[in-house]
């Protein structure tokens, strides 16, 4: 505590605007709970505690920002785990028979049927019913506690002063982050101890920035131009809007072109808007790569059906929303096994991929067996038929689940993003690339590497002679077509993890599939994934300059003037199978 | 491209007008009449529906044509519409022109030229409203529009119930500004009502002060999924914590777009969004819990708390589980009872219903021309209190700005009451 002294002679107001009295009480506030917890070592957790019930059943907003304050300096972890759980929806109001009413947690163990406990956020114990027995709640029958942004915004700040101190790094990096946001001269103390503290090479990184960026709010030059220097050093995209804003005055204002500050901070400007642009440029990539794996997982399976076979398959698409309903129903299935959470439901994506794959194959080979096999030396036909079935699925689907999108979730590995140097990569993103590269993997090695993929090769280049040497080629275009069937299922399982589920998911990407088999060249593999990954990156690198709608016209016409120049795409194979 | 519910009520059907009867007809009336008490003799006045109830927009126009039926049962069990001592019950005439432009401006001609209706309720998209204007203004027809647009339109055919860009637009932006926000990314589909909308809004953030160079404009294709560029800006947007988006990206798109916002860990703390085209209506086929704490502008919440509403709220619920129209021999159909809610372009299309009976009670003839002028001035006592209509054919409504919770309702922050509405931009721009 030796610092004390010298922060009261530091609050003189600097050059900052947004000057926060509110803020400083804060901070006066936990300087005197640490110290009255380290004169007298026993804080009474049930005053906190009934504060906190105070502060949820408030009704006045300044008020509970109040009370909320009152609350940083508790030691009780129970307190933390209540705020949080409200700010994310899952603290409940239970109305007691008397009228008055409890707040509550819910025991995350659960029966056989969902069901918990409700713990009380006044003593941890369950609430008990009218039989003494403790009550059960339903999750999914449960209001959360209300609050509005501005709630949450001041129970977030209460989460952060107390996450300083949180054992997981995570939590104290975004804490400090917050905090140095708010360039509040009076934080630099806590942060310097914090600093001396930390082990944590992220967090300490963000102490360093959050430390230099509070004291570019310094009215002292000597204190000012080496912050600036540092945050330019740190690389701190986080503070870059508040730098430009800041040279953007100085320039403005009546400072000598010469100025340290200025210097300093045109500097430092430049540096990071470089490092930006780089990490702009691996994001770009990134985002081109996952359009590409998209489109290649959505197109793979036409590639097999149209590219290989010849079918004119225009149910492709609608094969891709049997997948991606079939996920629905399979997590559906889990929920009402398992229960609305767990590890069944983090693992049910798994299994839903190769149900889909299953059962969209299943669909593949009655198709087959039903309609395109009468059709193989009838293209057109083959290609109306396949229309045909197209608007049928569709109907049916909308029939079945209703015509309204329905909801597939997301296990929490699929949500959320990694940060790599402040670029964004989405964890979904990541999958589907992975995924893209395994089942392109997965199809080239059955192509190539095993004897069905020999007969496959065979008919589809010469049926008449596969046939004369004894291959059953009804067969093998009977499982070649469920293959491709099956991909398109599994296509639609991945993208249910990206956009919408309904019953018009198919005519969304049906367009781009043909397109980018046709671009690769159709009956190569290897072209297919060369379009999409064109496609894809020119697609991610066009849309900032020209906006999504432009981007996408651009990559039309440029694909039309393309086929113009070469009719059969990027890359010809040479077969007899198309002639007939 | 087949529709997936096939026009419900073909308009042929409706041949046994009392206006116009068949001998037939004229003999089993006078049957009727002769056993049966003369009493249950009633007039009845045909009225329009003009909503699609299948293809694209269904979703969303279906509940308006469910409203719009509650509506006239609940005139008709007051008596009807009382024109000169009589009593007129209301007939629907529901046509389907499935979201499809053209045909919109079809079935609006064959309600008024040969269906002869008094009034049509109907459209949802500006560019259907767009395509059935010039057939109204022909056959001087009269139509309520009760869907939030871009204004700069002024039909003497059409009485707009819907929000004008001030009653739901500006609001919205002045409430971000009064948050301390200072950069706005303008992120819509890319069609006319956004465009619009997006225009007149950048004109009122720079006569407030607000440099181009923080304000971004972006447009997306129906149907776009792939969100990675536009949330990746977003994010660099909003490092410094004080961007908000103004969203009019419409329908299921949507949903890709919260997905990808949530996943680059935006949430409505460090960048919130405000939608003006989701409602509660449309909440039930979005994830709740990637929209909670985002905004919503309306005239009307689900959630309001006023008798009226109430009142409105739990007798739909009630009418949804056996609907009829009172009065009339008319078969409703295609009535789903199940999770239903009631959102601003339904209680738009209600007020509506109500202010032409009143209108017409006070012109005391179907007459267009004396209805229209008796529209005017005409007020309402609604769910949210009441409504005026304005010489201009736009309402004095009140406007709320909602906060979206995981129930799929909002919670009202703020109410700015009697806003009167006003289609041109240039009179709101300029007037400070």
């Amino acid at each position: 505590m030796a610092f004390l002294p010298s922060i009261t002679k530091e609050l003189r107001p600097g050059p900052v605007k947004d000057w926060s009295p509110a803020l400083a009480a804060i901070l006066l506030l936990v300087l005197c709970l640490v110290q009255a917890a380290a004169a007298a070592t026993t804080p009474a957790p049930s005053s906190a505690r009934s504060t906190l019930a105070r502060v949820i059943f408030s009704p006045d907003i300044s008020e509970q920002a109040t009370l909320l304050r009152g609350l940083i300096g508790s030691t009780d972890p129970g307190v933390e785990a209540v705020l949080t759980a409200w700010r994310g929806g899952s603290l409940f109001v239970h109305d007691n028979p008397d009228g008055s009413q409890t707040a509550f947690l819910l025991d995350p163990t659960t029966d056989g049927d969902g069901h918990a406990q409700g713990l009380s956020i006044l003593d941890d114990q369950p609430i008990p019913g009218p039989d003494a027995k403790p009550l059960l709640f339903s999750p999914s029958e449960l209001t959360p506690a209300d609050t509005t942004a501005k709630l949450r915004k001041a129970i977030k700040n209460t989460l952060d002063f107390m996450a300083l101190g949180n054992p997981d790094p995570r939590f104290r990096k975004d804490a400090v982050v917050k905090l140095g946001q708010e360039r509040n001269l009076e934080y630099l103390p806590l942060f310097e101890a914090r600093a001396r503290e930390e082990k944590d090479p992220e967090v300490s990184r963000r102490l360093a920035e959050a430390l230099a960026l509070t004291r570019t709010a310094s009215p002292d030059p000597a204190v000012r131009v080496p912050a600036l220097r540092t945050l330019g050093e740190l690389r701190s995209v986080t503070s870059l809007s508040f730098l430009q804003s800041f040279e953007k005055k100085l320039r403005d204002g009546p400072t000598p072109p010469n100025d340290e500050s200025l210097l300093a901070v045109h500097k430092t400007v430049l540096d990071i808007e470089t490092y930006q642009q780089r990490g702009n440029l691996i994001g770009t990539a990134f985002r081109g790569f996952s359009l590409a794996a998209v489109l290649l997982v959505a197109a793979l399976g036409l590639a097999i059906t149209f590219g290989l076979m010849g079918i004119i398959n225009m149910a492709h698409g609608e094969l891709m929303m049997v997948g991606a309903y079939t996920t629905y129903v399979v997590q559906n299935l889990v929920r009402s096994a398992f229960g609305p959470s767990g590890l069944p439901l983090e693992t049910y994506f798994l299994v839903a991929l190769a149900s889909s794959f299953v059962v969209t194959a299943a669909v593949g080979l009655i198709l087959e067996q039903g309609i395109i096999r009468f059709l193989y030396r009838r293209p057109l036909e083959s290609m109306l038929a396949t229309w045909g079935v197209s608007l049928l699925l569709q109907q049916v689907f909308r029939h079945v689940f209703g015509a309204a999108n329905v909801q597939v979730g997301s296990p929490s590995w699929l949500s959320g993003s990694l940060v790599i140097q402040d670029v964004l990569f989405a964890y979904n993103r990541i999958f589907v690339i992975f995924f893209a590269a395994l089942i392109v993997l997965g199809t080239w090695s059955l192509l190539t590497r095993t004897s069905v993929g020999l007969q496959i090769r065979a008919v589809m280049q010469n049926r008449a002679m596969a046939s004369t040497l004894g291959v059953r080629t009804d067969r093998v275009n009977m499982l070649t077509f469920a293959y491709g069937s099956g991909l398109a299922g599994m296509a639609g399982a991945c993208l249910s993890q990206i956009g919408n589920v309904g019953p018009g998911l198919g005519q969304n990407y049906i367009i781009d599939c043909f397109m980018i088999v046709v671009l690769g060249g159709i009956g190569n593999i290897f072209g297919t994934v060369t379009a999409s990954l064109g496609v894809g990156v020119t697609d991610q690198i066009l849309q900032p300059w020209l906006g999504a709608v432009m981007g996408k016209i651009t990559v039309l016409a440029t694909i039309i003037l393309f086929l113009q120049w070469r009719p059969a795409g990027l890359f010809v194979t040479r077969s007899r199978s198309l002639e007939g | 491209m087949p529709h997936p519910f096939p026009s419900q009520i073909p308009v042929e059907s409706y041949s046994t007008h009392p206006m116009k009867p068949t001998l037939f007809q004229k003999a089993s009336l006078l049957i009727a009449a002769l056993t049966a008490a003369v009493s249950l003799q009633a007039e009845t006045v045909k009225v329009g529906v003009l909503h699609s109830l299948s293809g694209t927009m269904a979703i969303s126009e279906t509940s308006l044509k469910d409203v719009l039926l509650y509506s006239f049962d609940e005139v008709n069990k007051a008596g009807g519409v009382l024109v000169s001592g009589k009593h007129y019950l209301i007939e629907p005439v529901v046509v389907d022109p499935a979201s499809n432009w053209p045909l919109f401006a079809e079935k609006a001609e064959e309600l008024l030229v040969k269906d002869k209706v008094a009034v049509v309720f109907g459209c949802w998209t500006s560019v259907s409203r767009k395509s059935v204007l010039p057939v109204f203004e022909r056959n001087n027809g009269l139509l309520f529009y009760p869907v939030q647009y871009e204004g700069e339109e002024l039909s003497k055919n059409i009485f707009y119930t819907a929000e004008a860009v001030n009653q739901q637009a500006i609001p919205a932006v002045d409430y971000m500004l009064g948050e301390g926000k200072k950069k706005f990314y303008l992120l819509g589909s890319d069609y006319v009502y956004p465009r619009t909308t997006n225009k007149i809004l950048k004109q009122y953030l720079k006569s407030k002060g607000i440099p181009d160079s923080d304000i971004i404009e972006i447009y997306t294709p129906f149907g776009h999924t792939d969100y990675q560029t536009i949330v990746a800006e977003i994010k660099t947007f909003t490092a410094g914590g004080s961007a908000t988006v103004i969203s009019t990206l419409n329908g299921d798109t949507n949903v890709p777009f919260f997905k990808e916002f949530a996943n680059a860990g935006l949430t409505s703390e460090n960048c919130p969004v405000v939608s003006f085209s989701i409602s509660e209506d449309e909440f039930r086929g979005l994830p709740a819990k990637a929209l909670v704490g985002h905004l919503g502008c309306w005239t009307y919440f689900m959630s309001i708390k006023t008798p009226e509403n109430k009142a409105f709220v739990d007798s739909f619920m009630g009418w949804l589980k056996a609907p009829k129209v009172t009065g009339v021999d008319y078969n409703v159909s295609g009535v789903d009872p199940k999770g239903r809610v009631t959102c601003s372009p339904m209680n738009l299309s209600r007020i509506g219903v109500h202010l032409w009976k009143q209108a017409v009670e006070k012109a005391g003839t179907f007459d267009v021309d004396k209805v229209r002028d008796a529209l005017v001035g005409q007020k309402f006592k609604g769910p949210t209190g009441v409504v005026t209509m304005q010489a201009n054919h736009h309402l004095v409504n009140n406007v709320f700005i909602g906060e979206t919770l995981a129930t799929g309702q909002f919670k009202i922050i703020k109410t700015l009451n009697g806003v009167a509405g006003e289609p041109f931009s240039e009179k709101f721009l300029t007037t400070k």
